[in-house]
């Protein structure tokens, strides 16, 4: 028993990273409508900055939040602006290769910078136990799950309450109504594909305390991702979110109870699954065969 | 007509032959060529490498073209196959000394075995959920790989046994390596252009283009994508057996690798996607920078080939999303078409009409009680009807009265909440199973909002349809000539479909489904958006199509032309048979009247 509440302890934290890349991912899906294939590597774009900054000025990784999160919001509005935005009305495996292609070069471009090292960021105070009424978790995950719960809140607030946020919710529905009621449709996007960018930005300061940097390391957790996103519904955070809790756990689970090297065979079988059978998500929020 | 048929085919099977005379195949043949004769006369065995990688990576691109060129399956997970066959003929040499020529056969049957379980249940899915589907069984397949270790040697790989021999497939001599890599490639590339000219092809693009309007031509959507991707698997296998015995080493990461699988797939696009020799092209023109920066540069240069790889993608896409094939390949064609041999074959002369059987007046096509929910919305109520053969049936109504709807049920596109559909043929009532079936059991449909296959000529289009009763190419083609000339679309017979105006268009859903030949021709609302001209033609298009002992039912709005052309007028509202009976007596019928202009016009004229 005290076993299974670690475990399942384990996979909320585990979700909690992953909720906050999948998020982005959704954002990105659910307004622009692209699926991007690059999201990993803006999340490895993201690590490698974090560690250059913090050894170059020796500061702690949680201070770069804010430029972190403001770099990676530009590189994802300038990607929208001069790769996605020219292919709006392209095929839609033109779109696809497009975020592939963009994504085999910079983990290439990683690996010929930095090389296949592994690098490790210290960050003081990540990496302690804290003590949960029996149960252990490291610090750094509990600042994880804290930060994927307040992003998600944040969001809410930001969609439901700002001229802004209505403008974005608008534009996801229905682009040409949009359109017609005046939305600057295309800064849109542009600011949508920032804003899923900055979230991989917060992910990425939140994580290298934990993970060492490697130019694969963006697939490792994007195919993750993506797995979070199919089985939430695709465009709905809070579906990406419950998704990522859900996947955290079987991570954990399936991890000690089946078998260490299967547990990425248990929730891409899942992914599978839900993808045939239940193209709209667990919760029924969004259409995959679109 | 026996005779035409005896005289057809001898000409056929000498343009088969004759086929090598084309400059289009001897210029074709000649640059190929090039891969053996180059390094040959270079003597370098980093040369020889070179060749033999390019030869392995364009057949795996035009291989996976295959599907996610011609079918439109953007598959990520390509590798599979490609593993597949080197871990089954790697172990089966290891463990039961089976040669690698017999061992590659068996992992292409097992690769298209897998390609069938994976295929059947993802073609539901459509662009990027395809693409990440495949991604996922391709890393399940590399986790199971590494965990069943006792099979596969694990992380830590599998040697090769190094029996040196043809037979083994293991050489000193690097240059029979590009002897094999080179009989394979063009393998590939002649099943690749065998398909594309094929009914096959056809019929991949037509499905990839648009499903529903495929299956109205008869053409089962998951069947042939299942025959595309069966091809391709066993293919990639089959290069993936030869090059595991080039490379000697197996190990799950590099055998079932996502990067490689997204490389086959970009030089694809590269060179020109759906193309014969795009994937070639883009090998070509990408993998020696690679290969060149790799031997000369060393470790230093780690990362540099897929820097370049997805660099040159992301410009494709932006700048030549045809490809190079796709964007320059018309052009080439016509300049090698001006080389001796070039001349245009004539037509072959269309083969008779099917004679339709059975006699005028008898009921072809029986309906009763028709109910289809959608929902809360009752879309048809309880519609029971009988269509006699020969005869032209208007169905009229509102809009939203559920007209298109009952269409789509007699058609196969849907399944009624409740109520049956029988067609009636020597007395037997059937039902087929699916739209295409239907289409196939003689119904044939148009659309109302057109259904062209944009990126094909109109005559392709045409093709689609008349592929249905003649698999032929050279017969599919004088049917749809025929057809053209019929329905007045000859001049623009050689136009891609997406540059039609809409009046074209209309007449082209008529001339893909005549082209079908069917017993009863549905036709929805085909005169919506012609002019007065082109209105009196299509009438007369479909007397002379009912001469030819067709049955007609047409959806209309136009109530001069239904009027004078139908025997007998169906009425609908709200789901509900209204009226029915001849043209004069509905027009009369007070239901009628208030069904299109209300209650009080009908007060108004004393009805």
């Amino acid at each position: 028993m005290d076993v299974l509440v670690q475990l399942l302890l384990n996979g909320i934290m585990l979700g909690s990273m992953y909720a906050i890349i999948a998020v982005g991912l959704t954002l990105i899906f659910g307004i622009v409508r692209v699926v991007n294939f690059a999201h990993g590597e803006f999340l490895m774009i993201g690590m490698y900055a974090t560690y250059v900054l913090t050894t170059k000025l020796g500061w702690h990784p949680y201070v770069l939040t804010v430029p972190i999160i403001l770099l990676l919001f530009c590189i994802g509005a300038l990607v929208q602006r001069f790769i996605i935005e020219k292919l709006v009305n392209a095929d839609e495996h033109i779109q696809i290769f497009a975020t592939v292609g963009l994504s085999t070069a910079l983990v290439n471009l990683a690996l010929m910078i930095f090389g296949a090292d592994l690098y490790s960021v210290p960050a003081a105070g990540t990496r302690q136990s804290v003590s949960l009424g029996g149960y252990t978790v490291l610090s750094g995950q509990l600042v994880i799950l804290f930060c994927a719960v307040a992003l998600v809140a944040g969001l809410h607030v930001f969609m439901q309450k700002t001229p802004l946020g209505r403008a974005i919710r608008a534009t996801a529905q229905n682009r040409n109504a949009a359109l017609l009621m005046g939305v600057r449709v295309d800064r849109i996007y542009i600011f949508s594909f920032g804003l899923g960018a900055a979230c991989v930005g917060l992910a990425s300061v939140l994580i290298v305390p934990l993970f060492p940097v490697t130019p694969n390391i963006g697939s490792y957790f994007v195919l993750t991702a993506f797995v979070v996103v199919v089985l939430g519904g695709m465009r709905s955070m809070y579906g990406a979110f419950a998704g990522a809790m859900i996947i955290g756990i079987v991570d954990s689970l399936s991890g000690y109870y089946i078998a260490p090297d299967l547990k990425e065979v248990v929730y891409f079988a899942i992914f599978i699954l839900i993808l045939i059978f239940k193209p709209t998500g667990l919760f029924g929020l969004g259409r995959g065969t679109e | 007509m026996a005779s035409q048929t005896a005289t057809a085919e001898p000409a056929a099977g000498a343009s088969r032959l004759s086929a090598l005379t084309h400059p289009r195949v001897y210029v074709a043949l000649i640059l190929l060529s090039l891969l053996l004769i180059i390094p040959a006369v270079s003597d370098s065995p980093f040369i020889v490498h070179v060749f033999v990688t390019i030869c392995v990576f364009a057949g795996l691109s035009t291989a996976w073209n295959i599907v996610g060129g011609y079918a439109g399956q953007l598959s990520l997970g390509h590798m599979i196959f490609y593993g597949i066959g080197a871990y089954t003929t790697a172990l089966l040499i290891q463990h039961f000394g089976l040669s690698p020529w017999i061992g590659m056969w068996a992992g292409a049957a097992l690769s298209a075995v897998v390609a069938v379980c994976i295929g059947f249940p993802c073609f539901r899915l459509r662009g990027p959920f395809f693409a990440l589907a495949t991604i996922a069984f391709l890393e399940v397949i590399r986790l199971l790989a590494i965990h069943f270790h006792g099979l596969t040697g694990g992380s830590a790989g599998l040697i090769v046994p190094l029996n040196i021999g043809w037979a083994w497939m293991i050489f000193q001599d690097k240059f029979n390596y590009l002897i094999i890599a080179f009989g394979l490639l063009l393998l590939t590339l002649v099943v690749s252009w065998v398909i594309r000219n094929a009914r096959l092809g056809y019929y991949l693009t037509a499905v990839r283009e648009r499903e529903d309007a495929a299956s109205a031509a008869g053409i089962n959507p998951t069947k042939v994508k299942l025959k595309a991707v069966i091809v391709s698997a066993a293919l990639t296998s089959l290069i993936g057996s030869f090059h595991a015995m080039y490379t000697t080493f197996l190990e799950p990461a590099t055998m079932f690798s996502l990067a490689t699988s997204i490389e086959i797939a970009m030089f694809a696009l590269i060179g020109g996607l759906g193309t014969v020799l795009g994937p070639l092209l883009g090998t070509i023109l990408v993998v020696p920078i690679a290969e060149a920066a790799r031997g000369w540069l060393g470790a230093s240069a780690n990362g540099l080939h897929g820097f370049v790889y997805g660099t040159v993608l992301v410009l494709i896409t932006l700048t030549l999303p045809g490809g190079l094939a796709g964007t320059f390949g018309a052009a080439v064609g016509r300049w090698v078409d001006r080389l001796p041999g070039g001349k245009p074959r004539p037509e072959p002369e269309a083969p008779a009409l099917r004679q339709i059987a059975g006699t005028p007046g008898e009921t072809v096509l029986e309906t009763k009680d028709l109910v289809m929910r959608f929902g809360g919305l009752v879309a048809t109520d309880n519609v029971s009807m009988v269509l006699k053969r020969g005869e032209i049936l208007g169905i009229i109504g509102p809009n939203g009265a559920g007209k298109t709807t009952l269409f789509n049920q007699i058609s196969g596109f849907l399944k009624p909440t409740s109520g049956s559909i029988a067609i009636v043929s020597g007395g037997r009532h059937t039902t087929p199973a699916s739209a295409d079936a239907f289409a196939r059991a003689g119904i044939g449909r148009t659309f109302q909002i057109v259904q062209p296959f944009g990126k094909l000529t109109v005559i392709e289009n045409i093709m689609i349809g008349a592929f249905m009763r003649h698999p032929d190419v050279a017969s599919a083609r004088a049917v749809a000539l025929r057809v053209s000339t019929l329905v007045g679309l000859h001049h623009v017979r050689e136009v891609e479909a997406r540059n039609l105006p809409i009046g074209d268009l209309k007449r082209l859903e008529v001339a893909r489904t005549l082209a079908t030949e069917p017993d009863i021709l549905l036709l929805d609302e085909v005169m919506a958006g012609q002019s007065q001209t082109d209105t009196h033609k299509m009438v007369e298009l479909i007397r002379a199509v009912r001469a030819t002992g067709v049955t007609v039912i047409a959806i209309e709005h136009n109530m001069q032309a239904i009027m004078s052309l139908s025997d007998r007028i169906i009425v609908i509202d709200s789901g509900k048979v209204i009226a029915e009976g001849d043209p004069q007596a509905v027009v009369r019928d007070r239901r009628v009247i208030e069904a299109y202009l209300g209650e009080d016009f009908a007060d108004a004229q004393g009805l």
